[in-house]
């Protein structure tokens, strides 16, 4: 294997940059605005076949696809959160959960999609026509990677992201400020999904081949795992962990069985002693009240 | 009348997985009310206790009786296990990362049973009765094995209700779903409560694990996956909490898939995913589930 570069190891490099995408759209979505999302692999998904069709029946490439896969899966997130975010908390977990369900099992029966055997012989990315091969796509990633990182580090610290804070942290207090507390939850999962889309079509694009196995839950539920393990909130946190958890079962490949073992017994264990994530913030997403009621008695000091 | 046949062939069909659905989802519903936690790890323990029954009857040549009680003891015991290494330590953080403990939890779980018992389909061990066709009455049958499945159901769940209505150990249960931190500070001993919720929410999925590992004739490690997905569904279809909402959950949800596979044939939504869209209908019109309490604004 020799050098870093190998083809074997951009391969891990690549994946790695997929899931940084992912977790950074999810972040915002769980992290910022406190929308706990377990379908997040549907925007993906979404992504992915919307780039594969386009590509394959109408020789689009990448530079085409990206952008309109962004565009649709933007939209497909506002429509899909709206009727979603009426639902609060488990109610939202279970019912994204459902939505990564129904995408992929749309995947699985549709004629368009390919059903259970996928699209094939997608586009590989080119620059003026020549194809730039794994290394190059490598440092394609990277640069919409960054670009991504600095929109969302922009729109984090803009008005629209206090508004999410203030969404996140409390509801109706939000709503007495005068902030449209739908608004802002549906702006956030629809930004959160167009992220997914983008790296899905850049998965298409890479693989040349999509199948609705690449989209299950498994997939919602790691990238939710490395936004938690980064840090709801943290920008920072979700590259890292998105990055840990890619590469984790990768370095332990000769282990064999026991890789996926160990991997759930470090999220046990990180949950355990690090419940905040390795650059978490005191998000108190979700539980807030409870959190909060609790904190308050300690300030107070009581004994709880 | 053939479509007379069929119909109460898919009704009783229906019932039968519809019941599987009632046991792992009363566990959820239980374990959600006192803890207010997504258990993500439901499904491995209902896995895990087929595989209890399948090496109670091929190892130790136990009958079916004794077999579905080893499960009912082994998967109390790993839900319990679940309960103390996942959960408890997690007991004040946030309610996320229960939820990825969990589902770490589940992944643990999964690939123990892979490693010891290989990732293949095993066929279900005889229990020395095949599953025979009984006619109730003209155009109406049933097997064996679904009436089996439906009669325990009827008395695990009478059993539930009379240990939570009469029982002192219910009566705490009770409290705590109300209101944990004032339950415990009325004397109740919250984490013992906790435990003996998990261990008889995880005895009931365990059950339902080697019913549908007999009455499919498969029990393999990612079985639980599926169900325990979509029991999260019956539960939330029910009205979080609510376990009388969660029995009709459970039962609608069975007869629904069934009909839809039955009369629909190839929908363009397969029939694990069917269950959500359902949910998603339902939350629709009703945001609190059938039978939901209205839930609070926090």
């Amino acid at each position: 294997m020799g050098s870093i570069f190998s083809s074997y190891n951009i391969n891990i490099f690549v994946v790695a940059g997929l899931y940084v995408i992912l977790a950074l759209g999810l972040n915002l979505t769980t992290g910022f605005a406190g929308q706990v999302s377990l379908g997040h692999a549907a925007f993906y998904a979404i992504g992915a076949y919307t780039a594969a069709i386009l590509s394959t029946r109408f020789g689009f490439s990448l530079w085409l696809t990206l952008p309109i896969s962004a565009v649709v899966t933007l939209v497909a997130g506002a429509l899909l959160g709206l009727p979603s975010l009426r639902v609060k908390e488990d109610f939202l977990a279970v019912v994204t959960m459902g939505l990564g369900l129904i995408i992929q099992s749309l995947a699985l029966n549709l004629e368009i999609t390919g059903g259970p055997k996928g699209i094939g012989n997608i586009k590989p990315l080119a620059v003026f026509g020549h194809p730039v091969g794994a290394f190059g796509f490598l440092v394609f990633e990277l640069i919409v990677i960054v670009v991504l990182t600095f929109v969302l580090g922009r729109l984090v610290n803009s008005r629209v992201g206090r508004a999410l804070l203030a969404v996140r942290e409390d509801e109706t207090v939000a709503e007495t400020l005068g902030i449209n507390a739908t608004r802002y939850k549906v702006l956030a999962f629809a930004i959160g999904a167009m992220y997914a889309g983008i790296a899905g079509s850049l998965f298409a694009h890479y693989f040349t081949y999509v199948s609705p196995d690449s989209f299950g839950f498994m997939e919602s539920a790691t990238i939710l795992c490395m936004v938690v393990l980064g840090g709801l909130g943290s920008i920072k946190g979700s590259i890292i962990g998105a990055i840990i958890l890619s590469i984790a079962p990768e370095l332990m490949r000769g282990l064999a069985d026991y890789r996926i073992l160990i991997y759930g017994l470090l999220l046990v264990v990180m949950m355990r002693y690090r419940p905040q994530g390795l650059f978490g913030t005191n998000a108190t997403t979700w539980n807030v009240t409870a959190w909060r009621r609790l904190k308050d008695r300690r300030a107070r000091g009581d004994r709880n | 009348m053939e479509g007379g046949r069929v119909f109460f062939q898919q009704l009783f069909n229906g019932i039968t997985i519809g019941s599987a659905y009632v046991l792992i989802a009363i566990g959820l519903t239980m374990i959600y009310g006192v803890l207010e936690l997504l258990h993500f790890a439901h499904g491995v323990i209902y896995m895990a206790g087929a595989f209890s029954a399948l090496v109670a009857i091929s190892v130790f040549k136990a009958d079916i009786v004794v077999a579905v009680l080893v499960s009912m003891v082994c998967s109390g015991i790993i839900g319990w296990f679940v309960e103390l290494f996942a959960y408890r330590p997690l007991r004040n953080a946030p309610k996320i990362t229960a939820l990825i403990s969990g589902i770490g939890m589940a992944l643990v779980l999964e690939n123990v049973y892979r490693i010891l018992f290989g990732a293949q389909t095993k066929a279900f061990p005889s229990i020395g009765v095949p599953q025979q066709t009984i006619s109730i009455a003209k155009n109406v049958s049933t097997t064996n094995y679904q009436l089996l499945i439906m009669i325990v159901t009827v008395i695990l769940v009478v059993a539930l209700q009379i240990f939570l209505k009469n029982t002192k150990m219910g009566l705490a249960m009770r409290a705590t779903a109300q209101d944990l931190q004032a339950s415990s500070m009325m004397g109740i001993n919250v984490d013992r409560v906790i435990s003996v919720t998990f261990i008889i929410g995880s005895a009931l999925a365990g059950i339902a694990g080697t019913f549908v590992g007999l009455y499919f004739n498969a029990v393999y490690p990612s079985m639980g996956s599926m169900p325990g997905m979509k029991a999260f569904s019956v539960v939330l279809l029910g009205g979080l909490g609510s376990i009388p909402g969660t029995i009709i959950g459970g039962l609608f949800l069975g007869i629904v898939e069934s009909f839809a596979d039955g009369y629909l044939g190839n929908f363009v939504v397969g029939r694990d995913a069917f269950a959500f869209v359902l949910l998603i209908a339902v939350l629709l019109i009703r945001p609190s589930g059938l039978f939901g309490k209205r839930i609070r604004k926090v």
